[in-house]
């Protein structure tokens, strides 16, 4: 017990590292996410085809070969080669990767509205604006909150990668101590971080589930 | 390699990273060659590397190398940051600049030599072959059809293949993320053998009393040094210089012995 006490600070440290890549990574890739859906089922054939092609390049190749490249490879590159330190060379790779995830659920929502309330948000006289933010977008949330929570619970465990980075998060500070002491109780101890912070997010989804629950056919 | 993943991945992702462009950072050009004192060394290291380099309680970076790195830059008159890496991305870390010397343990191979500058040798080690107590294995003879593990990237892995004939009469040779999962692996009975450096295996073997067996044979000698940009002549004088000086006045044998329990430092 003294034992799990005293490598719960390194963890806790971890686990901060964790949580800002989590955070940030959210509050890039939801509103990117949503950018990219809404340029996806745009009318403007050129602008849907390139989003398309972004979401194809994003999920065709592994997070962690993205990350590798805009750390390792994209200081090389001519013209736009920037070096980016290591957390925000992970957060960048974190949001465009994840916001590709993003943009096909909410393009699943979007989609998901029948034709026959953007004819009849037409003959009330709104703009293809208002119509998305006053109709489609709102009952759009309630329908992809499941598969959201899935993807976010998925991306607490994904920023495990940064390990490759050799950025502290909460799994590596685990690995480190059992490098250290040669005993696998931080791995136990570090599934439990986990799974209080899956815990708290399912109960928030869960949450927001029930308040959306008045947009419901 | 580099130039054709970039080249591809640059067609699509072009718009979206010259967005990115802003973030820039002034490239850290090449310090100016100016005699000036070097004002800041970043020490690359695994800091999963007892007890070379690794993390204390408080989470700290601690370890032998780490302060004699410490003891090198305040005789050089500048700043120390411990940067971890991923010591399989060491080379490019360095070239990369995001490093400025690799200070962990690094052996010096004739193959590393090609891409990074080394220090004169600080000190001896040994690729020690560790086997469960219990085990038949007495000698290198013994590894015959026997699957042996290693640290990917480590140069327990060139020592190994560089013996040919052993490295061949294995069954398999796996390599691990790190040691200690190697070692696991070997008390979970999935290896015959584990070969490491002999200054963490030591260490890590010292924590499981009785469970595993050094054998007396060993993979080769082999030296540490400090690893450099090649083109960056003037921190190697300067490190050499600083190592030099730890070395007569005995400061350096005290760093050991505060780890090591004596002087191992050559």
């Amino acid at each position: 017990m003294d034992y799990i006490v005293s490598i719960l600070g390194p963890l806790a440290q971890g686990a901060t590292v964790t949580l800002r890549l989590f955070a940030i990574t959210l509050a890039l890739a939801v509103p990117l996410g949503l950018a990219l859906a809404l340029a996806r089922v745009s009318k403007s054939v050129a602008l849907s085809q390139a989003v398309n092609g972004y979401i194809w390049l994003m999920r065709g190749t592994p997070l962690m070969l993205q990350m590798l490249f805009i750390y390792f490879a994209l200081p090389f590159v001519p013209v736009v080669g920037v070096r980016l330190p290591d957390f925000p060379a992970a957060i960048v790779a974190f949001a465009l990767n994840y916001a590709a995830y993003f943009a096909e659920i909410f393009r699943a929502g979007i989609q998901s509205i029948d034709r026959g309330q953007y004819e009849a948000a037409k003959v009330l006289g709104m703009t293809y604006g208002q119509t998305m933010r006053r109709i489609v977008l709102p009952q759009m949330v309630r329908r992809i909150l499941p598969p959201m929570s899935n993807e976010t619970i998925t991306l607490v465990k994904d920023t495990s990668l940064i390990y490759v980075l050799a950025l502290n998060d909460l799994l590596r500070a685990a690995r480190g101590i059992v490098q250290r002491d040669f005993s696998t109780t931080p791995f136990i101890v570090a599934a439990a971080f986990y799974l209080v912070m899956t815990l708290v997010l399912t109960w928030g989804f869960q949450r927001l589930e029930k308040r959306y629950a008045k947009y419901g056919d | 390699m580099k130039k054709t993943l970039a080249a591809l991945l640059l067609v699509s992702l072009g718009a979206v990273l010259a967005g990115c462009g802003k973030k820039e950072e002034p490239a850290p050009q090449a310090a100016a060659p100016a005699p000036a004192a070097v004002a800041k060394v970043v020490i690359g290291l695994d800091d999963n590397f007892p007890p070379m380099g690794f993390r204390d309680e408080k989470n700290e970076i601690v370890g032998f190398d780490i302060d004699m790195a410490r003891e090198a830059a305040r005789r050089m008159g500048a700043e120390v940051e411990f940067k971890p890496i991923d010591w399989s991305a060491k080379e490019a870390e360095l070239s990369g600049k995001r490093v400025d010397a690799l200070w962990n343990g690094l052996t010096i191979t004739e193959e590393r030599k090609q891409n990074i500058a080394f220090t004169a040798p600080y000190m001896e080690n040994h690729q020690i072959i560790v086997v469960p107590a219990d085990a038949a294995i007495k000698a290198k003879a013994d590894l015959a059809g026997k699957v042996v593990g290693a640290q990917e990237g480590s140069s327990a892995v060139d020592a190994v293949k560089k013996d040919e004939a052993v490295f061949k009469s294995f069954k398999e040779f796996k390599t691990f993320g790190d040691n200690i999962t190697a070692l696991m692996d070997l008390s979970a009975g999935r290896l015959n053998a584990v070969v490491v450096d002999e200054v963490v295996g030591r260490y890590l073997v010292s924590k499981k009393p009785g469970e595993y067996a050094v054998l007396d044979e060993n993979f080769g000698t082999e030296e540490y040094g400090v690893g450099v940009r090649k083109d960056d002549t003037e921190m190697l004088a300067k490190l050499n210089k600083a190592l030099d000086g730890m070395k007569q006045d005995g400061t350096a044998g005290q760093i050991s012995t505060k780890w090591f329990g004596k002087n191992i430092v050559k």
